[in-house]
């Protein structure tokens, strides 16, 4: 693991030539790969580099390294984008058009939304004799001992959508108490990394968990024995934007133009992989429409999310 | 006669798979043992199936214990071999002759030339299991280790620099303790006027007890690793378990795993050449020449620390000593982070070698007229090519999985979506 913040960021870039746009992204492959795909349909084929990074190192070098980054354009969670923006002032206002179904900040436009689901393995279910959940106070049901893998919030946002769902219904008291059930129940399947619950209950480790809703629409169409319950409380959603750091006089202007493709050309590739619609004209086919969608009341930053991280860590 | 060579040969090919199978696991990262574990023993698991019930529950302690035998196993190993080969085994024939009882020779001409080797693969594996997290992400369970607090702290959901650097710092204080120990085990070094290598006394049995203990390890870790070889062949690991080669192709199919191959390989070359010479060097310097004893604590120390700082912390380090700087994301941080981190095994190795040949070489050489300089070019690497190549494969392999970490943690099972989300 020596260089890992460090040799993610080299160990692509040996394509040479002059002025390349640097792109750096926490996203996936299949998105990465989507993205690409847009860019290299219009006429920017090596004319970039593509970095990708987990979540929180590349938050880490947002907040730590500012302007002098090394990206020209990034894609990155949005709430990481507004607390690096909001700290470093590092990103210029998109110089085109984006017609959002929701409002976004002036310097960054959304490429895809994920949603967080209980996901349950069938086999698991019926072999031990276990109810199906239905909302995620029912995961705090001292049954699920033992079964229930869910991931930790100091660890990976994705247990955010988690949080966010329990405080949103129950208060903060109550959302303690249902956690601190939760925990206990998860024990040892407190996962670190946000895929963990999915791939616990994929390989039958665990009979519940908690993860990204997209995921298991797709294991569950796979004909794994891997299927969602949409919780009573709502299915909550964070989303990732793309944004271009401004670099002052040494700024790439093919940057904004890159932007500007990806949004354009690159939605409908990625909308196959993250269903969620997000801008005007889009939709979301039925087997990705949640049944409860919601949205947090309080804008999502990095405080928020440290806020309810002290939460959680009071419930263990 | 024909069938002592038979009998030769056999052990020379056991030799080979026992290096070979023991060093393996070596190439992976620490991860991928936490995943081997619960493939191999958890609910759904190849051995569970095989035993008809889980053998014992591998979450916590035992996962753990198990994960850091496994990953710390073949340093160990390549430790205490590389200073063997290093033991005059004649001083054995010698002290029999003497009319010492089997312990007394076992004692004063194996184990007690082996003691500070075997204190330095102690302390080696105690920091290696110290500053992992792999392992313990993956099957830790609810047993905290100190290595995922930091983890949490530096690259959890929010990163807190200030918090994790004060966890970094509480890891340090092992180290204190171990260098003291290496140092007072300096003075049980035995030196050697001259390595014979002579023929072993013939003992059948002896032989077959130890090749069978040997091969015992290794099927109980290659058991573990037994599901590694089957997953990539299986459909979807464990509820459809038809042969498949698609996962083979998909990965051979994505174009960019050749440059990333290419640059790897690179990295991990540049990082050997360099990492043994600066150990190489480092160990002349401790074990062979006269220079003021604190500078020789002063190296002694910083090989020792490389090793106690977790290979996250260097990184983040070199991230932000070099922000903004020319050396920012060039193959040239990775390699010195690389020859930083992987520093203190090829050092120690080097070391135990160094210290065990002759001490009056350069005094000789001296007296015949030659310097320092040309006495270490000229008479001392002969005598420690084995070292140097260990030393060099250790370093390539590291620097090699290393930066495959780096690129590959984020790949994917082809095929198939998923999100690392955190």
């Amino acid at each position: 693991m020596a260089a890992v913040g460090i040799g993610a960021g080299i160990a692509g870039g040996s394509g040479s030539g002059e002025e390349q746009v640097v792109i750096y992204s926490n996203a996936d492959d299949e998105a990465v790969q989507a993205m690409k795909n847009a860019l290299d349909e219009n006429g920017y084929a090596g004319e970039y580099i593509f970095q990708t990074f987990g979540t929180s190192e590349l938050g880490g070098k947002l907040l730590a390294e500012g302007k002098n980054i090394e990206a020209d354009l990034l894609t990155m969670s949005t709430f990481y984008i507004d607390s690096a923006q909001e700290q470093n002032e590092m990103f210029r206002d998109l110089e085109f058009e984006v017609n959002t179904l929701d409002e976004f900040p002036s310097y960054c436009a959304p490429i895809t939304a994920q949603e967080g689901t209980i996901l349950v393995n069938t086999e698991m279910l019926k072999e031990n004799g276990l109810p199906m959940p239905e909302s995620l106070k029912d995961l705090a049901d001292s049954v699920y001992s033992g079964y229930l893998s869910v991931t930790d919030l100091s660890s990976s946002s994705t247990a955010w959508l988690l949080v966010q769902g329990l405080i949103s219904e129950y208060g903060e008291d109550g959302a303690k108490e249902v956690l601190t059930g939760i925990y206990e129940n998860a024990g040892d399947h407190i996962e670190d990394s946000g895929s963990a619950p999915l791939k616990k209950v994929r390989a039958g480790e665990a009979a519940v968990g908690f993860g990204l809703r997209q995921q298991a629409v797709a294991d569950k169409a796979d004909g794994l024995p891997v299927d969602y319950v949409d919780p009573q409380e709502g299915n909550f959603s964070l989303t990732e934007s793309v944004a271009v750091v401004d670099k002052g006089a040494d700024s790439n202007a093919k940057a904004m133009e890159m932007a500007r493709c990806i949004i354009e050309n690159g939605r409908e590739e990625l909308q196959t992989y993250y269903p969620l619609a997000l801008y005007e004209g889009e939709t979301t086919d039925a087997a990705n429409i949640s049944a409860n969608p919601k949205v947090f009341e309080e804008p999502l930053t990095v405080d928020l999310l440290e806020e309810h991280q002290e939460l959680s860590e009071a419930c263990k | 006669m024909r069938k002592n060579r038979e009998i030769k040969v056999i052990f020379v090919i056991l030799t080979v798979f026992f290096f070979a199978f023991l060093c393996v696991p070596m190439l992976l990262p620490t991860i991928t043992y936490g995943f081997a574990i619960i493939y191999s023993f958890g609910k759904q698991g190849l051995l569970t199936r095989l035993f008809g019930r889980q053998l014992f529950d591998i979450y916590g302690f035992n996962g753990l214990l198990l994960g850091y035998v496994i990953y710390t196993l073949p340093i160990s190993f390549m430790l205490i071999n590389n200073t063997m080969g290093y033991i005059d085994k004649k001083f054995t024939v010698v002290s029999r002759l003497m009319g010492d009882t089997p312990v007394r020779t076992f004692w004063m001409t194996v184990l007690q030339p082996l003691l500070g080797t075997l204190a330095a693969s102690f302390i080696q594996t105690f920091f290696l299991c110290f500053t992992d997290f792999g392992i313990p992400a993956s099957v830790g369970g609810s047993y905290e280790v100190i290595a995922s607090v930091l983890y949490t702290e530096m690259l959890g959901s929010v990163p807190n620099f200030g918090n994790g650097a004060v966890v970094a710092l509480v890891m340090l204080v092992p180290s204190v303790v171990s260098i003291t120990v290496l140092t007072i085990l300096e003075r049980y070094n035995v030196r050697y006027s001259k390595i014979f290598q002579i023929e072993l006394k013939k003992n059948r049995a002896r032989d077959t007890v130890f090749s069978g203990m040997s091969a015992l390890i290794l099927i109980a870790v290659f058991s573990v690793f037994l599901v590694m070889f089957l997953v990539p062949f299986v459909d979807e690991w464990p509820y459809r378990m038809s042969f498949t080669m698609e996962h083979v192709r998909a990965v051979f199919a994505d174009s960019t795993l050749f440059g990333v191959y290419i640059n790897s390989v690179i990295v991990a070359l540049v990082t050997a050449l360099a990492g043994t010479l600066v150990s190489y060097g480092a160990a002349l310097v401790t074990a062979r020449s006269s220079v003021n004893g604190k500078l020789k604590r002063v190296i002694e120390s910083i090989a020792l620390i490389t090793n106690t700082i977790p290979g996250m912390v260097i990184g983040l380090a070199y991230l932000f000593c070099f922000s903004g700087t020319g050396l920012q994301n060039t193959f040239a941080i990775l390699i010195i982070c690389n020859m930083v981190h992987f520093f203190s095994t090829p050092y120690l190795m080097m070391k135990s070698s160094l210290s065990k040949m002759n001490g009056s070489w350069e005094t000789t050489a001296m007296l015949m007229g030659d310097n320092w300089v040309k006495t270490i070019i000229r008479v001392v690497p002969p005598n420690a090519v084995s070292s140097l190549l260990e030393v060099f494969s250790y370093y390539f392999v590291n620097a090699m999985v290393t930066v495959r970490r780096g690129r590959t943690r984020r790949q994917k099972r082809p095929g198939r979506r998923e999100s690392e989300g955190n």
